[in-house]
């Protein structure tokens, strides 16, 4: 499978500031992939790379094969392109916006915007300066989506968004992979990557740390589970668990930090009895201690 | 309207040339209204002359024949006011063109729906030029209307070349104004800095006749290639003229050249 997006060692100072450092990176035709990262990281200096909105102090990018600077708008015209910092004509209605990028565009199916328009519940008929923030990133969505291109680039797409608008957009990027286009976006929520990517790779202070399938990232995650139990259990009932990062035990109230499969976990504790479990999602940070300290189980 | 960037770019001038449009009418018609009055007494040629060479020169240069239909319009509009209103107009409309967009933050995506960038800056210079001419065009109407109304003898074609020539002029600062905004991004600062050197360029071509020493540095002035030769008498002086439209030409290479190299802010 052909590689859509290309980078190499691709490197961005700002003046004396770290952007990101000696990036190399594929993403192949028909996936989906997600670029994971704190604020701060480096995800939208890696976007506006590609874009060629800002250029690469060392590196270069590809784009289907084409040289990210020198190819732009051949590249624009193939790519649908969402900016984290979203900015829109706010004098213009939606619809006043829609056809101006339509028309540099060389024009795009009208009824598929309207269709859109519709599925995102959104009303193009309003200057977008009146819009909520919520609605305006659905304007900027369709604008991304609506010359059907072969690549997506969303720059933390769904920050912002109400859940139900949310799902809308998951389903959306569902039919978007179904049809076999490529679809590069950017989060710092964990979660939300693991439910709509193929392919992660996680960025961290400019460096890629890692490129991994969501599976094996699912299993290298840590989970942190809190069981309150009937009666105080001593913490070594659970230490030496497959899994187990750490236990610790005050009084009736047992915390693990579990890695992969928390089934042994649960079994164990499952000989007592459980008045309460609570179970927290991995936050991102700590995802990264597990990378960074690899299996020596001192993370958190 | 929406066809481009040179459209939108114009559509988004429209309300402010129809203001600047109305204001430059009701300038040139109340500046118009006095002159029956000028003109029925020649004492003001007396009382102008007796004023300080360095006050008169400042805001008339050489006009000082006020009761002539030319020296009337040159001295009381074409030499300060008019040019003034002008070249504020392009200096704004220039720094806004890219600088403006950029700030907003709207440039992101207009950069990214395959109109190459030398392209986005030559068409919004374009839109920021036809809203300059328009603008000129104006001028010359209400002015040619004020002179039927006051039974003014000039003639329409002086007047068409004065108004073009301003137009030249402050198309030039418009375009500087836009190199500015191309190399630095910055909008307030494009405008400020190119409305600095306006207003030092006007004051250079104004003053330099006082001092020997300085009279040659008033050919460095744009100003000096859009009155000295007196278009309103003389017509268009194509030299001139062709100063001010290469100065144009440079600085609109200068704001492709940078705006092609640089980083995107946002
Ligand atoms: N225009 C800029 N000037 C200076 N530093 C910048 C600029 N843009 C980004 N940075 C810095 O580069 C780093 C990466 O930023 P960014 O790519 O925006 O991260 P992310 O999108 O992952 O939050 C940050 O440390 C940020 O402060
Ligand atoms: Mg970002």
């Amino acid at each position: 499978m052909s590689a859509v997006i290309q980078l190499e060692g691709l490197t961005k100072h700002y003046g004396s500031a770290r952007g990101i450092v000696d990036l190399d990176l594929e993403v192949s035709e028909g996936e989906v992939f997600g670029f994971l990262g704190p604020n701060g990281a480096g995800k939208t200096t890696t976007i506006r790379l590609i874009m060629d909105l800002i250029r690469p102090s060392e590196g270069t990018a590809r784009v289907f094969s084409l040289d990210a600077r020198r190819d732009a708008t051949l590249i624009q015209a193939r790519t649908g392109y969402m900016p984290g910092e979203l900015a829109l004509y706010g004098g213009l209605t939606g619809i006043e916006m829609l056809k101006y990028a339509a028309n540099l565009r060389g024009g795009v199916d009208w009824a598929f915007v309207e269709g859109l328009a519709e599925r995102l519940d959104c009303d193009l008929s309003r200057p977008i300066g009146t819009l909520s923030t919520g609605n305006k990133h659905k304007v900027g969505l369709i604008h991304a989506l609506m010359h059907r291109p072969e690549l997506l680039i969303l720059d933390e797409p769904t920050s912002g968004l109400d859940p139900i608008v949310q799902r809308e957009l998951h389903r959306l990027l569902e039919e978007v992979r179904a049809e076999g286009r490529t679809v590069f976006l950017s989060s710092h929520i964990l979660p939300e990557v693991e439910s709509l990517c193929d392919r992660v790779g996680i960025i961290r202070e400019g460096r890629l740390v890692t490129i991994q399938q969501v599976e094996a990232l699912k299993e290298s995650a840590l989970s942190h589970l809190e069981f309150h139990f009937a009666a105080e259990v001593s913490a070594d009932e659970f230490s030496s668990l497959p899994g187990v990062r750490e236990v610790t035990a005050e009084g009736t109230v047992v915390r693990c930090t579990v890695s992969g499969s928390v089934d042994a976990v649960v079994k164990a504790a499952a000989l007592h009895e459980v008045l309460d479990l609570v179970s927290h999602e991995p936050s991102l940070e700590q995802v990264f201690l597990a990378y960074y300290t690899g299996e020596s189980g001192d993370a958190g | 309207m929406l066809a481009n960037v040179f459209l939108k770019t114009l559509r988004d001038q429209r309300r402010s040339l129809m203001w600047w449009g109305i204001g430059l009418v009701a300038l040139t018609s109340l500046t118009m209204a006095f002159y029956p009055a000028f003109s029925d007494a020649p004492d003001f040629d007396e009382i102008f002359e007796q004023m300080p060479e360095a006050l008169t020169k400042m805001f008339a240069g050489e006009f000082t024949d006020l009761t002539s239909p030319e020296g009337f319009l040159n001295s009381q509009l074409f030499f300060f006011v008019v040019p003034l209103m002008f070249v504020i107009f392009a200096v704004l409309a220039g720094s806004a063109a890219i600088a403006g967009e950029e700030g907003a933050g709207t440039l992101s995506l207009l950069l990214t729906s395959t109109t190459p960038r030398w392209r986005v800056v030559v068409e919004k210079f374009g839109a920021v030029a036809v809203a300059t001419l328009a603008l000129a065009l104006f001028l010359w109407l209400g002015l040619a209307a004020g002179a039927v109304a006051v039974d003014m003898d000039i003639s329409l074609l002086g007047l068409a070349a004065a108004s073009l020539s301003t137009a030249l002029l402050a198309v030039a600062f418009g375009a500087f104004a836009l190199a500015l905004g191309c190399i630095t991004g910055a909008r307030g600062l494009s405008a400020g800095a190119a409305s600095a050197v306006a207003i030092a360029a006007y004051f250079l071509n104004a003053l330099a006749p006082l001092s020997d020493a300085l009279t040659p540095l008033q050919k460095l002035s744009p100003f000096y290639y859009f009155i000295g030769a007196d278009p309103l008498t003389n017509g268009l002086n194509a030299l001139h003229a062709g100063v001010l439209l290469a100065l144009t030409a440079a600085a609109l290479g200068v704001a492709v050249l940078a705006f092609e190299r640089r980083d995107l802010h946002g």
